[in-house]
């Protein structure tokens, strides 16, 4: 488990975080004193480290220094002051990333995950998704079963992964959106019906009429 | 100052000196003295006084001009007094000094103002800065609800932050050259930022958003690109139509680079367009619906002067609203 130390001085942010990282498989370390911060993160040796700006004492631009002195981990600033001079300090000072409040959630975490692999060099996720008898290349932009293939547009791609990354759950239409948005794919509603419609036509070419079922008032669900 | 100028300025006196003048002339002949010595004498006058006078006339006027010089090549005008040579003469002088207390009283005034104003800036972003510590909690805190709750509330929090992002951006717009960091950015990115941080109000409108062709490099200040940017998506989110589609697209235009966002919204009357960008100013639109400020686009054009940014509105009512940005070249910017 992936150690992360929160060096936060809101108490209600901190105790919150720590909950939020605990639910996503993380291991928090919250820090309530601030004084000799490069000593207490030596100590805990995390894997990553989110550092406030605005601390009481020293601020999180001098204690950076110290911090990547004491530990090799990578730090990620997060702060609520956002002026491009203070990001463009954070970074030249070694901070890995830069993160202004207030963050949605989703996007806190894709940055977690992004810096943790980067830094520890793991290999990119990999493009091929598979559920049931469905697979599917993000790369190639293609799915197949049982041997026969067809290629899929940018958002039949993204809708699909998205179902297959939760096989068997169900998927609202809210969260599918949500999922497009992070993509970069900005559709309404009715262009979800209509790349769904395409969708199905497309795994129904392939043999799979039924693999996408409706829920009724709920959603979709693989 | 013209000679016509300074001559009416002393009609009494000369009148007082012909009068004077015709006096003693009246008296001398009455008294004997020859026709002839009075036409010499009084021409003598008329010279001396003259040339008296034409004296006067020109050393004022070039006294005038001197102090116009120097209040044209003031960049703060109130501080002329500061600037101009002491007079000789000693109503002048007095006068002078009159001006120059009264100048001085108004230059505090003008320092308390700028004073107080630099605090009030500096407590706003102070201000917002601390409130974004309660709405990061409360967007922590709003992930243990679920699904439509935690969708609503998210987008109400997203509200405030809207209103909270304004005001910071106010009170930077007025000095706007403290937080300026002109430099190359990729229009691409500033979008994607603009719709990600606008994305729970345009998912909510049901909005489509199209992109096209903005893989430009542009120079100018992100945040504010951004926050511009931001503004113009809300104001397509707010006055949205049926199925509305934003599209987003930009297209080089010489050496510059154009940005259009545009979107089938209700529109905008025609004689309200010239006014949108007015402080304060909401519209027939922005009256009916509520929830207007006259803020948003206001900020758009300070911080688009500020930035060199061509911004330029049109709109067909109920049809489409299109707003361009102009993005100057590297080499036409001032500030950098």
């Amino acid at each position: 488990m992936r150690k992360i130390m929160i060096i936060e001085d809101d108490p209600a942010i901190r105790e919150e975080l720590a909950l939020l990282l605990e639910n996503e498989g993380y291991t928090p370390v919250a820090l309530t004193r601030f004084t000799d911060v490069p000593a207490q993160a030596a100590r805990e040796n995390p894997d990553l480290i989110l550092l406030d700006i605005g601390l009481p004492g020293k601020d999180g631009f001098s204690l950076c220094a110290g911090l990547r002195r004491a530990v090799p981990a990578p730090v990620i600033f997060v702060t609520s002051r956002d002026a491009g001079v203070d990001e463009a300090r954070a970074l030249s000072l070694g901070g890995d990333d830069y993160i202004t409040k207030p963050y949605s959630v989703p996007v806190l975490l894709a940055r977690i995950k992004a810096v943790l692999r980067r830094c520890s060099g793991e290999p990119e996720p990999s493009d091929i998704l598979d559920a049931g008898a469905l697979r599917l290349s993000l790369t190639k932009g293609t799915v197949s079963a049982g041997g026969r293939a067809v290629e899929l547009t940018r958002n039949e791609l993204q809708i699909l992964a998205c179902l297959m990354a939760h096989a068997g759950q169900i998927v609202s239409r809210a969260d599918l959106i949500d999922a497009l948005w992070d993509n970069q794919i900005y559709i309404d509603d009715n262009t979800l019906s209509v790349n769904m419609t395409r969708l199905r036509g497309k795994l129904a070419g392939i043999g799979l009429a039924d693999a996408i079922k409706t829920r009724r008032g709920m959603g979709y669900q693989l | 100052m013209t000679l016509w100028e300074f001559l009416s300025d002393r009609l009494g006196r000369i009148a007082l000196w012909l009068v004077c003048a015709g006096v003693a002339a009246l008296f001398l002949w009455a008294t004997g003295t020859q026709p002839g010595v009075l036409v010499i004498l009084s021409l003598a006058l008329l010279l001396v006084f003259a040339a008296a006078g034409l004296s006067d006339f020109l050393r004022q006027r070039a006294r005038l001009q001197e102090l116009e010089d120097i209040l044209e090549g003031l960049d703060q005008k109130y501080l002329f007094t500061e600037c101009v040579p002491p007079p000789k003469n000693l109503y002048e002088r007095r006068l002078f000094d009159l001006t120059r207390r009264a100048g001085r009283a108004m230059t505090g005034a003008v320092s308390d103002a700028r004073a107080s104003q630099r605090e009030y800036r500096e407590y706003v972003e102070r201000w917002v800065h601390e409130i974004k510590a309660p709405i990061t909690a409360a967007r922590l805190i709003c992930r243990e609800l679920d699904g439509p709750a935690h969708r609503r509330l998210t987008g109400e929090l997203v509200r405030i932050e809207e209103h909270v992002e304004r005001a910071l951006f106010y009170a930077r717009a007025e000095s706007p050259e403290q937080d300026c960091l002109l430099r190359q950015i990729d229009l691409g990115k500033v979008a994607a930022q603009a719709v990600e941080n606008h994305r729970s109000l345009l998912i909510q409108s049901g909005i489509r958003v199209e992109m096209d062709g903005l893989d430009h490099a542009v120079y100018t200040d992100e945040k504010w690109a951004v926050f511009i940017l931001g503004q113009l998506l809300q104001n397509a989110a707010r006055y949205r139509g049926e199925a509305p589609v934003i599209t987003i697209s930009a297209a080089p235009l010489g050496k510059q680079v154009r940005l259009t966002v545009s979107d089938n919204g209700i529109g905008i009357p025609a004689h309200e367009l010239p006014r949108v960008f007015d402080r304060g100013f909401t519209g027939s639109n922005g009256r009916s619906r509520g929830g207007s400020t006259g803020m948003g686009l206001y900020l758009c054009g300070k911080l688009s002067r500020f930035l060199d940014l061509g911004l330029e509105i049109a709109s067909e009512e109920g049809k489409r609203t299109t707003v361009t940005l102009t993005f100057p070249t590297k080499e036409n910017l001032t500030k950098l």
